[in-house]
């Protein structure tokens, strides 16, 4: 037995070790991802890495575009940048809320059971090291009160949520990611769907909505709530595509998102529980989604 | 041999924080170079099984780690990539620029297919095959593949001059 053990080491070794990363791999496929310390420690020591290089980086393409001779409009343009955004992202909301308004006008027994809840404003430090990933790397941890699960918003909608975590930072798997699904509704028709991630970051699948409905292309899809997901009335995208067949339940269309995961520097993420006095924290103003009763 | 192993780890982890902070900063979509694919692709090619298997499965648990996926994806694909490509490594040539471009984009290409049928199956996401995608990611991998060889070249043959000089890295 040990001649053949020492005969056939290399083979033996080679085996185990396509075998045991499979198995473990099978068993855990559908769950999340629950980091080992190894893991952390991995993480805690390369991710300061990516944060520096990511800052030094954006530091030196800000230093290119001028950053000297024009810091002035540079820090106007940025105050505007930033207002802008803000009011889009009111603007996005607005609508959302004047509907939501004339529900709940009619539902006056109605109790808002929410759980308060806070945004805590996070840097991106850098995105999944495959190609094949769609995941950002953000430099806001459990000690921020992140939690697992946490959803992640920006102005300009839905990004997606956190799937692991250490202290300091967070991985945030996007909407589009095949593993994504967020329950939704389209604004004009207040029709309930699902938008699925396809792997592919510019477009999400709009599954579930039923054939009967009046589903048009460029319909706005926002996030339908509910508990444990994303707050309701944030833009997830656009409709297009639509595909209406003879038969059949459901229809197909695609969304696509109104997000550019490509260009986001910073995330929001929404966190439970009373906003800490802390200066880096943004609160949710009234009537945002997000913020607490 | 160890230290030359630890150098190869090093190296492993500054491709996977490149590979990570580039794509952001430069706003790449599609073309995104998958840079511990390549270097699991030069440990077929160039070292002992043993050795060179468990340096592919460092190599593919640093993508898993920096790619937020279910557990040990790219660690099982990068040794099984491994296999395949020592199996096959007396009929591919990487010797040039050119041809260690080739073979990395052949090889992202199958990869790439790999990785999309397992992660849809075993996690229930379903197939979702994005040729664009995979396409501009071979492409990628094959620009970078040259650079990472001459990397990883670099010190295997810093390695060799220790050894026929004694003294040093030893």
């Amino acid at each position: 037995m040990g001649s053949i053990l020492k005969r056939f080491r290399e083979p033996i070794f080679v085996v185990a070790l396509l075998a045991v990363p499979f198995v473990v791999f099978f068993v855990k496929a559908k769950q999340g991802r629950d980091l080992s310390t190894l893991d952390r420690v991995v993480i805690t020591l390369t991710a300061p890495v990516e944060k520096t290089i990511t800052l030094a980086a954006f530091a030196a393409i800000d230093a290119w575009q001028g950053y000297a001779a024009l810091r002035g409009v540079r820090e106007e343009n940025l105050t505007l940048r930033r207002e802008t955004l803000k009011a889009h992202a009111v603007e996005q909301q607005a609508a959302e809320v004047r509907l939501e308004n004339d529900r709940l006008r009619r539902l006056l027994d109605f109790v808002d059971k929410q759980l308060p809840t806070h945004l805590v404003l996070a840097r991106v430090v850098a995105v999944g090291a495959s190609p094949h990933s769609h995941t950002l790397r953000i430099a806001r941890g459990a000690e921020d009160g992140v939690v697992k699960g946490a959803p992640v918003i920006s102005p300009d909608g839905v990004v997606g949520i956190v799937s692991q975590l250490t202290a300091s930072y967070a991985d945030v798997q996007l909407i589009v990611s095949p593993l994504s699904a967020v329950p939704a509704i389209t604004q004009r028709t207040r029709s309930r769907s699902t938008v699925k991630g396809t792997g592919d970051i510019a477009r999400c699948k709009l599954t579930y909505a039923l054939r009967t409905e009046d589903l048009q292309e460029g319909d706005v899809v926002v996030t339908a709530g509910g508990p444990g997901t994303f707050p309701q009335g944030l833009r997830v995208g656009r409709v297009t595509n639509v595909a209406k067949k003879a038969h059949g339940l459901f229809l197909e269309a695609e969304v696509v998102p109104a997000v550019d995961f490509t260009r986001l520097d910073e995330v929001e993420v929404v966190v439970q529980g009373e906003r800490p006095a802390l200066p880096q924290d943004v609160a949710a103003g009234p009537g945002t989604p997000g913020s607490g009763p | 041999m160890r230290l030359r192993n630890a150098l190869i780890l090093l190296v492993c982890a500054g491709l996977a924080v490149v590979e990570s902070v580039l794509p952001f900063v430069f706003h790449l979509r599609a073309a995104r170079p998958d840079l511990l694919l390549v270097v699991v692709l030069y440990l077929a090619l160039h070292d002992e099984v043993v050795q060179g298997a468990a340096l592919a499965a460092a190599a593919g648990y640093l993508s898993d780690l920096n790619s937020a996926t279910p557990a040990f994806l790219y660690t099982f694909l990068a040794v099984l990539t491994f296999i395949v490509v020592r199996t096959a490594g007396a009929a591919l040539r990487t010797e040039g620029g050119v041809q260690s471009a080739l073979v990395a984009f052949g090889a992202s290409m199958v990869h790439s297919l790999i990785a999309t049928m397992v992660f849809g199956f075993f996690t229930g996401a379903g197939f979702h095959l994005e040729t664009a995608t995979l396409l501009w990611s071979a492409f990628g991998t094959a620009v970078a593949a040259p650079f990472v060889f001459s990397i990883l070249g670099r010190v295997d043959a810093s390695f060799r001059h220790a050894d026929e000089a004694p003294g040093r890295f030893r």
